[in-house]
């Protein structure tokens, strides 16, 4: 898995040093350096770095260690934090915030309802206080038409 | 004296009511951060810029810098009492610090240990204030050769002792440089890699990839690990002990220890890339070294507590002398809080001192009141942290995971950098598992762009020559010791924790 990351970065790499060489000039139309330099410099050296990196773990033949027993709860995590972020736009802030509050409990915290259900309203309330009445910062709006 | 002036200029802006009141909600926030394993200062930081934003400029930077070297005390209370460092640089802590807890002296422990963060917090404070001055000064003489090579610097030292493996490092901070390349190019008003998208026009932001980097990716990281699953047994008993105070021998045992520690960790805290981690692993190499009885080291020496205590306060007070007068972060954690200073318009570095003296001084000054607060906090406050260890990750974890979110959304308002934390959250997480390190990401994302300024600048007042880097004596200094510390960097890497 680790080769296959370091190869993903090397052919964004790729992409990158192309667009790099193929939008962006060298030279400005003034004669100084252009909006091209830098990015080519960098993308070739990200090239060269993944390369070198890739040869050297193959030649190592360095394993990756086996995968954690966990690797499934991660994923579900990382999954309803992903909802979490489409639901902010369908639901809003604070209806959102109580859902992913008490789905995620109810998986990493099953048999205390109560508990679960206290903790999935007392802190998104508490954040809606904190963000939109006292630092007046934004909370994602819904589209539903919801009161708040 | 100008020093005496400068610092009570300083004083007269951080003994306002408002400004103590952020530097004791930082010292606070900063403590439970540091509480939370797993969970650093550049995240605390992170996740809490974007509360900072309606705040005067003095007052959010004086919290958010609380954050950071509160962090280092909190650390140490789960390392003495859980056995599981809060920080990477109280990993130390744990070799002595447990032991003691088990041999029924957790509160001289915990005592013996906000007496020497004060001490070695303080200390580098003090240093702070007499060279942050010299280096100011040496510093005018800088031009964009020189800011270049010392951006350069900084990558190259952070790289080269940070992570399992400097290769990764590369590739990491080379990724960092690309984001930064991102939006319009300033110099000819160029987009750049933007695709049209009117939401990259003004370039990635940093504060969503500082957050999914560090935030959402180490909590990722943490549950794969199984942190959630191991609730919160296995806590030593902390009771209200009669003997709550340290004794006399613990005094006499740690008096050189304190002095030599300090300033220890405040000389490698100045070197870019080495950092509180470091500068902790050292102190207790040394003092191990140094002690007439080094067996008793890892089975509850003083010493070995205090040493590295004192020195990662040091240190992460040294880590503020390039960041304040440079402008160079070298660590994650600075580059955060450079990249806050940024935010607010102030750029850090020799003119710092001289242009914005009331924000320099005042923050210098709120860092003696800090590590004051922090020395009394420790003290009488640990039972109520003590509380804090015993709210189970499971439910900790959700609850971040929203503040980071929500923290996110409501800088821009925008839904599309709260993807793009997403997405940094498990990019990060895959990071942290190969041995990638996500702070050369961010170090390089903040530095990159004040990089190519400066190499471009450079290039057009040398006609394209590159001999300008060879031919200015700051220049050549400034390779000389990259060079010094880049050779000393395996000697160094020796006292990094070993990844588990």
């Amino acid at each position: 898995m680790r080769l296959a990351f370091t190869a993903t970065i090397l052919c964004l790499a790729v992409l990158y040093t192309y667009w790099a060489f193929a939008d962006l000039s060298f030279l400005s139309s003034a004669g100084r350096l252009g909006p091209g330099f830098f990015p080519r410099f960098v993308g070739l050296l990200l090239i060269a770095a993944c390369v070198l990196t890739l040869a050297g773990d193959l030649k190592e033949r360095r394993a990756d260690a086996g995968l954690s027993s966990f690797w499934r709860i991660t994923v579900v995590v990382a999954a309803l934090s992903g909802a979490f972020v489409l639901l902010l736009e369908i639901l809003g802030g604070p209806l959102a915030m109580v859902v992913y509050m008490l789905a995620t409990l109810v998986v990493l915290n099953p048999g205390r309802s109560v508990q679960n259900v206290a903790i999935s309203i007392g802190f998104p309330l508490a954040l809606f206080l904190l963000f939109d009445r006292w630092l007046n910062a934004s909370i994602p709006p819904d589209a539903l038409g919801l009161p708040w | 004296m100008d020093l005496f002036a400068d610092l009570g200029l300083g004083m007269s802006v951080a003994l306002t009511p408002a400004n103590l009141g952020f530097l004791m909600i930082g010292a606070v926030v900063g403590m439970v951060v540091g509480i939370i394993p797993g969970f650093g200062p550049s995240a605390g930081i992170a996740i809490l810029m974007p509360l900072t934003f309606g705040m005067d400029p003095i007052g959010a930077v004086v919290m958010l810098a609380a954050i950071y070297y509160a962090a280092m005390y909190g650390g140490t209370i789960t390392s003495i009492l859980l056995n599981t460092p809060g920080e990477s640089a109280t990993v130390a802590s744990t070799f002595d610090g447990y032991p003691l807890a088990q041999q029924g002296r957790a509160g001289p422990a915990l005592v013996m240990q906000a007496v020497a963060s004060f001490v070695g917090g303080t200390v580098g404070v003090i240093l702070i204030t007499l060279l942050a001055p010299l280096f100011s000064q040496l510093a005018r003489g800088f031009g964009p050769p020189e800011y270049f090579l010392l951006a350069m610097m900084g990558m190259l030292c952070l790289v080269v002792m940070v992570g399992s493996d400097w290769r990764y490092g590369v590739i990491s901070g080379l990724i960092g440089f690309a984001l930064g390349t991102v939006g319009i190019d300033l110099e000819t008003g160029q987009q750049r890699f933007t695709f049209g998208s009117p939401h990259l026009i003004g370039g990635i932001d940093f504060i969503p990839v500082a957050i999914g980097l560090f935030g959402l990716g180490e909590l990722f990281y943490a549950f794969y690990q199984g942190r959630h699953a191991s609730g919160s047994g296995g806590i030593v008993q902390y009771q209200r002990e009669r003997r709550f105070w340290p004794e006399a021998r613990d005094w006499v045992e740690t008096r050189v220890t304190l002095v030599r520690a300090s300033l220890l960790g405040f000389a490698v805290g100045v070197i870019p890339g080495a950092g509180a981690t470091i500068a902790s692993l050292m102190a207790y190499s040394v003092e191990k070294s140094a002690s007439k009885e080094p067996e008793r080291f890892g089975k509850g020496a003083m010493a070995g507590l205090v040493g590295p205590e004192t020195a990662n306060n040091a240190a992460s007070a040294g880590a503020m002398v390039p960041l304040l007068t440079l402008g160079i972060p070298g660590s994650a954690s600075t580059a955060v809080l450079l990249a806050a200073f940024l935010l607010w318009g102030l750029r850090p570095g020799p003119l710092l001192m001289s242009q914005n003296p009331e924000f320099a001084w005042g923050l210098i000054a709120s860092m003696y009141l800090g590590n004051m607060a922090l020395l009394l906090l420790n003290i009488f406050a640990i039972p109520l942290f003590v509380l804090m260890l015993r709210v189970p990750y499971r439910i900790l974890a959700p609850a971040v995971i929203v503040l980071c979110t929500i923290g996110t959304y409501s800088v821009h308002g925008s839904i599309v950098e709260t993807w793009l934390m997403l997405i940094a959250g498990v990019v990060g997480f895959f990071m942290k598992l190969f041995g990638f390190s996500p702070a050369a990401v961010v170090l390089a994302l903040v530095l990159g762009p004040l990089a190519e300024e400066a190499l471009r600048q450079t290039l057009t007042i040398s006609r394209g020559s590159f001999a300008i880097f060879i031919e200015r004596p700051l220049s050549i200094w400034i390779v000389a010791i990259t060079l010094a510390v880049i050779a000393a960097a395996p000697l160094m890497r020796r006292f990094q924790p070993r990844a588990a």
